[in-house]
């Protein structure tokens, strides 16, 4: 699905709905190659959206009423932008606290503080 | 560097080459070959523009189009499924109600009968030659819509080309329904489980043949707001 750092690519699987509509929540509205290489950018190409997993989960979540579109003349041609509806920017809360619950409890995890009580 | 007109439709025709026929799609994934040559062409300035259209393509992976293409295909089968069931569900409210009902107990009737199977028989051949007249006639539509427009939209041919194909699939199982005992419709039971899955049937390729292909446009419009049809 990712090509970034291979060895824990597979950490990243299952985040790539939360990471777009975290970019949506950012921006008014968006374009599937922004999107690509904002992440990049963001991450220093650590994290690189392969446009082969990006536009399925898009076309997924327009499917599921998360986003809305738009299509503007650019540069000679057609450009479809994605927005977040108002099902998306509660999906993206939603989202966003289950992944913090999840970052939290991996911390725990990894660096348990021991007690003698 | 911005690519010119001719070079935009030589990335619809490289779509079209990768089995990507439908323009919704082929539309996003033009803008992004275009933006992606773009920005190869800001650091590669000598490089032509069918290898840095190569290029771009090859970031989709070995399978190209195809994952994406599939995926959209499955996620536009869902948004059609979500239509019918739309319809569907309105043969279950006042007035339709009313024909529903009507329907389910002319079936439940008419497998009350002693002739029972000889009356299951002739309603699936009447709906078989419903499915195929209007199959024919909705690809004909199909095919004159896509001469006008020269676009072809992924939820256009679903509603025209597949309009209940997985029903087509049953009615092929007719003619083992021969081998049905005469007995089996003396149980009430059966008699009206029969009557509900045929009056559904009748509902769904009603709803599949007609209702939906009447409402193409309305429900177009409403899945490609963006292209203005």
């Amino acid at each position: 699905m990712y090509v970034c750092n291979m060895a824990n690519s597979k950490l990243y699987k299952g985040s790539l709905t939360t990471i777009i509509l975290k970019l949506l929540n950012e921006s008014e509205k968006m374009y599937g190659y922004e999107m690509t290489q904002k992440v990049k950018a963001i991450t220093k190409g650590e994290l690189n959206i392969t446009e082969g997993a990006l536009y399925p989960a898009l076309h997924k979540l327009e499917a599921e009423g998360l986003l809305d579109v738009e299509v503007k003349k650019v540069d000679n041609r057609l450009r479809k932008y994605y927005k977040l509806t108002e099902k998306g920017n509660k999906e993206t809360v939603s989202k966003l606290e289950e992944l913090k619950d999840y970052i939290k409890t991996m911390e725990t995890f990894m660096s348990p503080k021991f007690s003698l009580d | 560097m911005k690519l010119t007109p001719p070079q935009i439709e030589n990335l619809y025709a490289f779509t079209r080459q990768h089995y990507v026929e439908h323009y919704d799609l082929q539309t996003e994934l033009v803008d992004h070959l275009a933006n992606d040559i773009e920005s190869v062409w800001q650091t590669q300035t000598s490089l032509s523009f069918e290898d840095a259209r190569d290029k771009a393509f090859k970031k989709f992976g070995v399978f190209g189009f195809m994952d994406v293409l599939e995926r959209r295909q499955k996620a536009m089968n869902k948004r059609y499924f979500k239509y019918l069931w739309t319809e569907l569900k309105q043969w279950f409210t006042f007035p339709k109600l009313i024909t529903t009902l009507a329907l389910f107990f002319g079936i439940y009737l008419g497998l009350s009968t002693i002739f029972a199977k000889s009356f299951l028989i002739g309603l699936f051949v009447i709906i078989c030659v419903f499915t195929i007249y209007k199959s024919t006639q909705l690809n004909r539509q199909f095919k004159q819509r896509k001469a006008l427009s020269n676009k072809k939209w992924m939820l256009e041919e679903i509603i025209f080309k597949q309009a209940g194909g997985s029903a087509i699939i049953l009615l092929t199982q007719l003619p083992q329904w021969y081998n049905f005992s005469d007995n089996i419709f003396d149980n009430p039971y059966i008699v009206f489980a029969v009557s509900i899955f045929s009056t559904l049937f009748c509902l769904w390729m009603y709803i599949s043949f007609e209702v939906i292909p009447n409402k193409a446009e309305q429900l177009l419009n409403e899945t490609y707001p963006e292209f203005c049809l």
